[in-house]
């Protein structure tokens, strides 16, 4: 009974939660790329902990008010301001004690976070005492509440993200000139610390709308995750800022997506209790699970690609290696397989496999059915090869001045690395060397 | 178990101390049976043994800078706790769940080495920055340990509880629990007490004399897991960050002494335990509003750190003019 994923954004029950959450991981991976590249990460962390006792102040006195659950808007509205005021409260708190106290950030940070978080709670049980119909409205906010989102709460929240877009793409300019270089902006005469104010004051926005589909103790992922992620892909700032929301929208929109289709798949359906996972966690879960991916997968920088180039490489090396061997026997002549693993470290059968690389990329060739004999492309490669180490040994020894007998260890490294071009130069600086500091040739250029 | 007759019922501020110095007296001349102890009186001992052990872990992870390290440990650890349920399967059934607590124990190691080993993989084999795979790392580990408890439970309600803790709960048993925790790591601090010093303050002379700095960073994380662990069912996860900053910080602004620095923060923890649940049951005797006890404990850590820094703040700026003058 599986749904179409369009019916998320059309019917009106699954609408608001399903806009809510993209609306909010939209504007908190936005900021996120600002605080992730400042390397502010945990500041997100320790914020939408210190927004908590905020939410409860909104809730206490929309109590006081005599507001219940159906006044959905002004009890957003009361619970943003004073999450605002409450986030803010934080951020001044880790500042002082960092400039006043000289408090280590990371402990000012922690302190912060769990004082704030404290006093929420107990804030929180007075609620539950006074207004206990109105607690469940905090509850939601510990791990969030996407489900019970109405088109009010899109709304509220839709307006605030376009505030964020809009600041984000009005200040650009100043925004990617101090994120990397703080003196060149202030030297250039921007208004540094009122852009870092005015930053400052959307990551609180950014997390105070997330709270309310993820909670306050998950919210840190959403701000790092798509941002993470977003980096795998690019260098630039600017495609950074439109990469890390698609990722935090995808992540919104499969949460939602995953929590409703899984729920309704439960196999211990039977029992008859109503069964749910939840939204709020299994967004975070999705944003990471794409932030790793991003990490293993991504071209350039993913993990696998490098781990895949590393090991090419080490294969190319292993391969001149090998036919360094045959040729440093005799260029010319045949050889068993017994006679080449003499010289080589390798296992026979890595070793074999190895040589029937080389034969079928044509280096090697096979006179009889358990010989070896260089082609005439392998008699160049490894001649080359040679060269490469036997010019790089005339260097260290005669140009850097190391030991005759140092040399050799290096070179072998060296041979596998050193360009064309560095081949040119090299020559020109020894003066085309005809033999090496053990004596030895140095086999001539050949094309 | 529990004694029935509970008798801090009504009592203010004041009276609170007087009755539990009385009993305490009571108790330590033998004319108090162990088991006939209040509710309240456990709540005490628990509360300051947790402050305690949290000051002694605190100070090192203060100043080695890895109270960050302490926050991802204290929300993997959730996981770890469910999934100690799972295997056991111990009391899931009714609202207070009991606990196998040697299964918690193993997991909550296992949850720290984990978290330790994925942020560190993140950050030099992913080549993520540090502060970034940290995040991730918790929050997810985080996020996944409540789905399984919304899977496994049907509701949040350990999940819930797991974060805000429950001082109300607790039970003679934790005592006991609370009391191997402190002597645990009492006993750490006291043995291990040069080795972390040097390890904190002077890397290079660490090695130099032959002490991996790693090791005892893996000891410190050990520590901290265990506190950690010993301190959910109270404080629940979040609020034992603040016992383990916040007397510590109090009382870094008090000394520059490091032995003086742990005593100090010691007691700082003890007191501020007593005196919240002192002011709980006032709260709860004179306007007849229960408030949780681990928050308010915060609470005062929070009004001691303010008052101590303000106390201190004067000092600081009339040293840094002197400083001023002399330069010039």
């Amino acid at each position: 009974m599986s749904m179409s994923p369009w019916l998320y954004f059309t019917d009106p029950i699954l609408r608001a939660p399903t806009i809510g959450s993209m609306l909010m991981c939209l504007s908190a991976s936005l900021i996120g790329v600002i605080v992730f590249l400042r390397k502010q990460s945990l500041l997100g962390e320790s914020l939408s902990h210190a927004a908590y006792p905020g939410v409860i102040l909104g809730v206490m006195v929309a109590g006081s008010f005599g507001l219940t659950e159906d006044y959905q808007a002004w009890l957003s509205i009361l619970i943003i301001a004073g999450a605002f005021l409450s986030a803010f409260l934080g951020l001044s708190a880790i500042h002082f004690l960092e400039t006043r106290f000289k408090i280590r950030s990371d402990s000012a940070l922690c302190f912060v976070l769990s004082s704030f978080f404290g006093i929420g709670l107990t804030l929180g049980s007075q609620v539950q005492f006074f207004h206990s119909s109105l607690y469940r409205q905090i509850q939601a906010y510990l791990y969030g509440q996407a489900a019970t989102m109405t088109d009010v709460h899109i709304w509220i929240y839709g307006s605030l993200s376009l505030l964020i877009i809009i600041a984000v793409a009005l200040f650009f300019k100043e925004l990617e000139t101090i994120t990397f270089d703080r003196n060149y902006a202030k030297s250039l005469g921007f208004p540094v610390r009122s852009i870092e104010m005015m930053t400052f004051t959307l990551t609180v926005l950014a997390i105070i709308i997330g709270i309310r589909s993820v909670g306050v103790v998950l919210m840190s992922a959403m701000i790092i995750a798509p941002a993470a992620a977003a980096r795998q892909f690019t260098n630039r700032f600017l495609i950074m800022l439109c990469i890390a929301p698609l990722f935090g929208m995808l992540s919104g929109f499969l949460g939602n997506y995953l929590s409703i289709e899984l729920s309704q798949h439960d196999p211990l359906h039977t029992t008859g209790a109503r069964f749910a996972l939840p939204t709020g966690p299994t967004i975070v879960i999705v944003a990471s699970l794409l932030c790793l991916l991003a990490i293993f997968f991504a071209p350039e920088r993913g993990l696998l690609l490098r781990v895949i180039r590393i090991a090419r490489f080490r294969f190319q090396c292993i391969c001149e290696n090998v036919l360094k061997t045959i040729w440093r026997l005799d260029p010319e002549e045949e050889y068993t397989l017994d006679q080449i693993s003499r010289f080589q470290p390798y296992s026979s059968l890595y070793l074999r496999f190895v040589l029937w690389r080389l034969v079928r990329h044509g280096w090697v060739q096979k006179p009889t059915a358990f010989t070896f004999k260089l082609t005439k492309e392998g008699r160049l490669w490894a001649a080359k090869i040679v060269r490469l180490h036997r010019l790089w040994e005339v260097y260290l020894a005669h140009y850097i001045g190391i030991g005759d007998e140092r040399v050799h260890r290096n070179a072998e490294e060296m041979e596998h690395i050193l360009t064309p071009e560095l081949e040119q130069d090299l020559i020109v600086l020894l003066n085309d060397p005809k033999v090496d500091p053990h004596a030895q040739p140095i086999p001539p250029k050949e094309f | 178990m529990l004694a029935y007759y509970n008798p801090y019922t009504g009592t203010s501020f004041f009276e609170f101390f007087q009755i539990f110095f009385h009993r305490l007296f009571l108790l330590a001349s033998g004319k108090l049976s162990f088991h006939s102890i209040a509710a309240d009186e456990i709540q005490v001992f628990v509360l300051c043994s947790i402050a305690a052990s949290s000051a002694l872990t605190g100070t090192f992870l203060v100043l080695r800078k890895m109270t960050m390290l302490a926050n991802s440990l204290s929300h993997t650890i959730l996981l770890g706790i469910v999934i100690a349920f799972l295997v056991t399967k111990d009391g899931l059934v009714g609202e207070h769940y009991s606990i196998n607590m040697q299964a918690m124990l193993i997991a909550s190691l296992i949850m720290g080495i984990l978290t330790a080993f994925l942020t560190e993989f993140l950050t030099k084999t992913g080549r993520l920055q540090e502060d970034a795979s940290t995040g991730i790392v918790f929050s997810s580990l985080f996020a996944l340990g409540i789905i399984l408890v919304t899977l496994m439970t049907r509701n949040a309600h350990i999940g819930t509880e797991a974060v805000m803790g429950n001082v109300d709960a607790l039970h003679i048993d934790d005592c006991v629990f609370a009391g191997w925790v402190l002597l645990f790591n009492l006993a750490l601090t006291v043995l291990f007490f040069k080795e972390y010093t040097i390890t904190t303050f002077d890397s290079g002379l660490a090695k130099a004399l032959g002490f991996s700095v790693g090791f005892f960073n893996y000891l410190l994380m050990v520590q901290a897991s265990i506190t950690i662990i010993g301190a959910f069912r109270a404080v629940g996860v979040l609020m034992v960050l603040s016992f383990l900053t916040g007397p510590v910080l109090t009382a870094r602004l008090l000394t520059d002494n490091l032995k003086k620095m742990v005593l100090i923060g010691v007691l700082i923890g003890i007191a501020e335990s007593l005196i919240g649940v002192a002011i709980s049951r006032h709260i709860l005797s004179v306007y007849g509003v229960p408030l949780s006890t681990a928050g308010i404990v915060v609470c005062v850590t929070v009004a001691v750190f303010i008052l101590t820094g303000a106390a201190r703040l004067p000092n600081f700026q009339h040293f840094s003019r002197i400083f001023r003058w002399s330069k010039s």
